[in-house]
Parts: structure tokens; C-alpha cells; sequence
């Protein structure tokens, strides 16, 4: 995908070719930490649109399905992605997925904006700090490394391959911001099995991230 | 300290998820601060959760809008007061010596910062407690039950999760020290012993009403209004 200077006009038309084009990069974690480390050190944005224009629609989509209107959902993948483009340098590839620490700014968003929780995000920043102070870092694996790519695509496997009633339990929990209480009234499910489904389809996708199997 | 018991991988996930109501989701905070063992889990949690927003396929009919959200970040990006790099606000550091009058971090828009300052209810003989405002849907408490001392046996219509802040109990799923969080089902019923010493601390997440059986209960639940 070309890199867009600011003063192109994109036409619709031309924005539908942006959506559809694939992206040679689509699911590739390995390049974006490259294209992180431009962003974060030479302010690159041509390295910044090619992150936006794969993440974007798809933070969108993300924060639709939590029940955003449609133009709060939008002005808030904006500042998650421009939050993306302030920070660059805070991300730390060896930690994270870019995909992982995108979907935690969105959350963090969500609930600070929509729910209005006003204490979460500080909340999730001392947790980090005590994690910076008390361990190295997590990941053994950096994100940049084939081990991380093949955890991606053992993750993505297992999350294809989860029985249905498991994946709709993930789904809304991630998607839709249901409490499991919630999903027990819904499904008319006792609340014993929403809690040991979710354990189980959680331990079942832990075993395709590295670390852990 | 390391903690012996830990948080439930399905509240993990619902944390990792934003899904756990408030009250929980301190409860859980309090402990993931202490927790290296969780914090992993907790980080899997969310690396699921980038998977899954990675996997969401762009809506064609969306092309448009997208096109036009892209002008505008654009836009944004020349504009200096908001293009510019924002590093992290940096916090004072975590303090390295442990202050044992200070409350966990994520306990103190709550109840403050300082044990000394609680000011604690009395509920019953050697029972005092604290109900957090303002956090919807589910109830946040604190709890000093005197050393030695038996809790009325309850059970949960939903879910209970109690930090262990200062000394200790025990019932029948095993012993919960300092910095163990008890996370039970709506099935489990139980009566916490505390043990002799120290008085227990524990901040308790509830989403739905206790319920007690027998005499003391009658005699509790109006009190606490749980």
C-alpha cells in the first residue's frame, strides 16, 4: 500500500481499494514493531497510516459491537489510534503484541469514556509499573521474533477451532462487555457453567501462547 | 510473599475482557498488584483480546466512512498541539518501602489510602466493616473480623471475591493468608474462620446478595444491608 501524504484526496471510491486491498502485511506481527520503532523515532507517517489504515476499521468495529454509537465509537478509535501515534515510543515490542496493547488502549478507552469508570486507568497503569519493578518482562517471546508469528497462528487456530458455546462465551465477554451474570440471564445459563466455559475455552487458547504451554 | 491462591481463570478473562462490573474488578486489581502468577494470566487474557481485534474483517459497506475518518486523522496529524509525541505521564515511582498503614493502590478512590484512617462500622461481636460508594451493580466491602473468630456460614446468589489484606481464616477450601484472593462460585458455601493473632482485613466484592442461613444472618443481613 502507497504511503498517503496529508494532502491526498482519497475518494470513495479510492478508500474502497484501501479497505479491500490486502494488506501485505494483514496478520504479519513481525513488521509491525518495524513500523512502530519509525513512528516512535523518526515520527514516520507513512509507517503510521499503514498501522491506521489496517487497525482502524478494525478498532471500530470493535468498539461498535460494545454498543458505541456510531459516531462516539468513531471519534473514539480516532484517539485510540492517534493515542498510538502520541505514545509510540512507550511501546515496547518485547512486551506485546501492537494488536494486544491497540485493544488495550480501546478497552481503556471504553471503560473510562462509555462506562465511566473513572479509576480504571490509573488502576491498569500501577499495575504496570509494578510489573516494570517487580519482573523482566513477560513475553519471553519478543513479538518481533518466528516464535511469536507461529504463537499468532497457533492462537488464531485455536480460536477458530473453540466449540461453539465456548466462542460465543469469549465473544461476549470481549465484544459485547457482558458480565457473566449477564450471559447467565441471557442464556438462560446457570452462573457455575458461564464461569467454567469461559475457564475452559481460556485455558484451551493459553496452551497456544508459548509461555504457558 | 506469594500468593496461594489465585483469581479464577473466567474473572481473568472477563478483567482482561473490561466485562467484570466495578466492584470486582478492584477486588481483582488489588490482588493482580501482589500477583506475578496472575499478572501473567492476565496479559494472556489480553493477548486474546488482540487476536480477537485483529480478526475482526473491515465491513466493505464501511468504505466510506473510513475514507472520511482518514481525511480527518490526517488533519490530525498536522495539527501540532495534538500530532505531538505525549509520553506517558510519568507517576511518582512505586514506593519501595512498604508503609503498612498505606491501603492498596487500587483501593484508594474507595476507602483512602490510610488503615488507620477507616473508620469501621460495627456490625457485630468482633465484625466491623466498610461499603464502599458508588460502584454500580455490585457491592464493595471491607471487613475486620477479630483473630479467632467465626463467620456465619453464607452462600452467594452470584459471585464473591474477597483480598486477604492482613491476617488470615480459613474454611473448608483451604487456608487464605495475606495476599491470597478467595474467588467462589454462587455453589460454594462456606464459613470462614479467622485465625488467632491478627485481626483479618479483607476487601470482598459482591454481585448479588449474601445469603445467610440461621440466626445470625437474621440478624446481619438488615444490619449490612448485603
Amino acid at each position: 500500500m502507497q504511503a498517503v501524504a496529508p494532502t491526498d484526496k482519497v475518494s470513495p471510491f479510492e478508500a474502497a481499494r484501501i479497505v479491500s486491498a490486502p494488506n501485505a502485511q494483514s496478520g504479519n506481527v513481525t513488521s509491525w514493531s518495524n513500523e512502530m520503532a519509525a513512528v516512535a523515532h523518526s515520527r514516520d507517517r507513512a509507517s503510521f497510516m499503514r498501522i491506521y489504515d489496517h487497525f482502524s476499521p478494525r478498532v471500530l468495529r470493535y468498539l461498535q459491537s460494545l454498543g458505541c454509537a456510531e459516531m462516539v465509537a468513531e471519534e473514539l478509535a480516532q484517539e485510540a489510534l492517534l493515542r498510538l501515534w502520541q505514545r509510540a515510543d512507550s511501546y515496547d515490542p518485547q512486551r506485546s503484541k501492537l494488536s494486544t496493547w491497540l485493544f488495550r488502549i480501546a478497552r481503556n478507552l471504553y471503560i473510562d469514556r462509555i462506562r465511566r469508570e473513572p479509576h480504571w486507568v490509573d488502576t491498569q497503569d500501577w499495575i504496570e509499573q509494578v510489573e516494570a519493578s517487580a519482573e523482566a518482562p513477560i513475553a519471553a517471546r519478543p513479538a518481533a521474533s518466528p516464535d511469536a508469528f507461529a504463537d499468532h497462528v497457533a492462537l488464531q487456530q485455536r480460536i477458530d477451532a473453540l466449540p461453539a458455546a465456548q466462542a460465543r462465551l469469549i465473544r461476549m465477554s470481549y465484544f459485547e462487555a457482558r458480565t457473566h451474570q449477564e450471559i447467565s440471564a441471557e442464556l438462560g445459563m446457570p452462573l457455575g457453567t458461564v464461569k467454567s466455559t469461559l475457564r475452559r475455552a481460556f485455558l484451551k487458547l493459553q496452551l497456544a501462547i508459548g509461555k504457558s504451554a | 510473599m506469594k500468593p496461594q491462591h489465585h483469581l479464577d481463570p473466567a474473572t481473568l478473562v472477563s478483567y482482561a475482557a473490561g466485562s467484570l462490573p466495578e466492584a470486582l474488578a478492584v477486588v481483582a486489581a488489588t490482588h493482580l498488584g501482589i500477583c506475578p502468577h496472575c499478572r501473567a494470566q492476565l496479559r494472556d487474557a489480553e493477548n486474546v483480546g488482540g487476536q480477537l481485534l485483529e480478526q475482526q474483517i473491515p465491513d466493505q459497506a464501511e468504505a466510506s466512512r473510513l475514507a472520511r475518518m482518514r481525511l480527518t486523522m490526517l488533519d490530525r496529524l498536522d495539527d501540532p498541539a495534538l500530532a505531538a509525541p505525549s509520553p506517558v505521564p510519568s507517576r511518582e515511582a512505586t514506593t519501595t518501602t512498604v508503609d503498612p498503614d498505606r491501603l492498596p493502590e487500587p483501593l484508594h478512590p474507595y476507602f483512602g489510602s490510610s488503615y488507620r484512617a477507616l473508620r469501621w462500622r460495627w456490625v457485630a461481636p468482633g465484625v466491623r466493616f466498610l461499603r464502599a460508594a458508588g460502584t454500580r451493580g455490585a457491592t464493595l466491602i471491607m471487613l475486620k473480623i477479630a483473630p479467632g473468630k467465626s463467620m456465619p456460614v453464607h452462600s452467594h446468589g452470584g459471585s464473591e471475591i474477597t483480598q486477604i489484606l492482613q491476617g488470615a481464616y480459613d474454611d473448608a477450601l483451604g487456608h487464605f493468608g495475606t495476599g491470597d484472593i478467595a474467588d467462589l462460585d454462587s455453589e460454594t458455601e462456606h464459613q470462614p474462620v479467622t485465625s488467632p493473632g491478627v485481626p483479618c482485613i479483607c476487601v470482598a466484592a459482591l454481585d448479588a446478595p449474601l445469603h445467610f442461613p440461621g440466626w445470625l444472618a437474621r440478624t446481619m443481613q438488615p444490619l449490612v444491608g448485603l
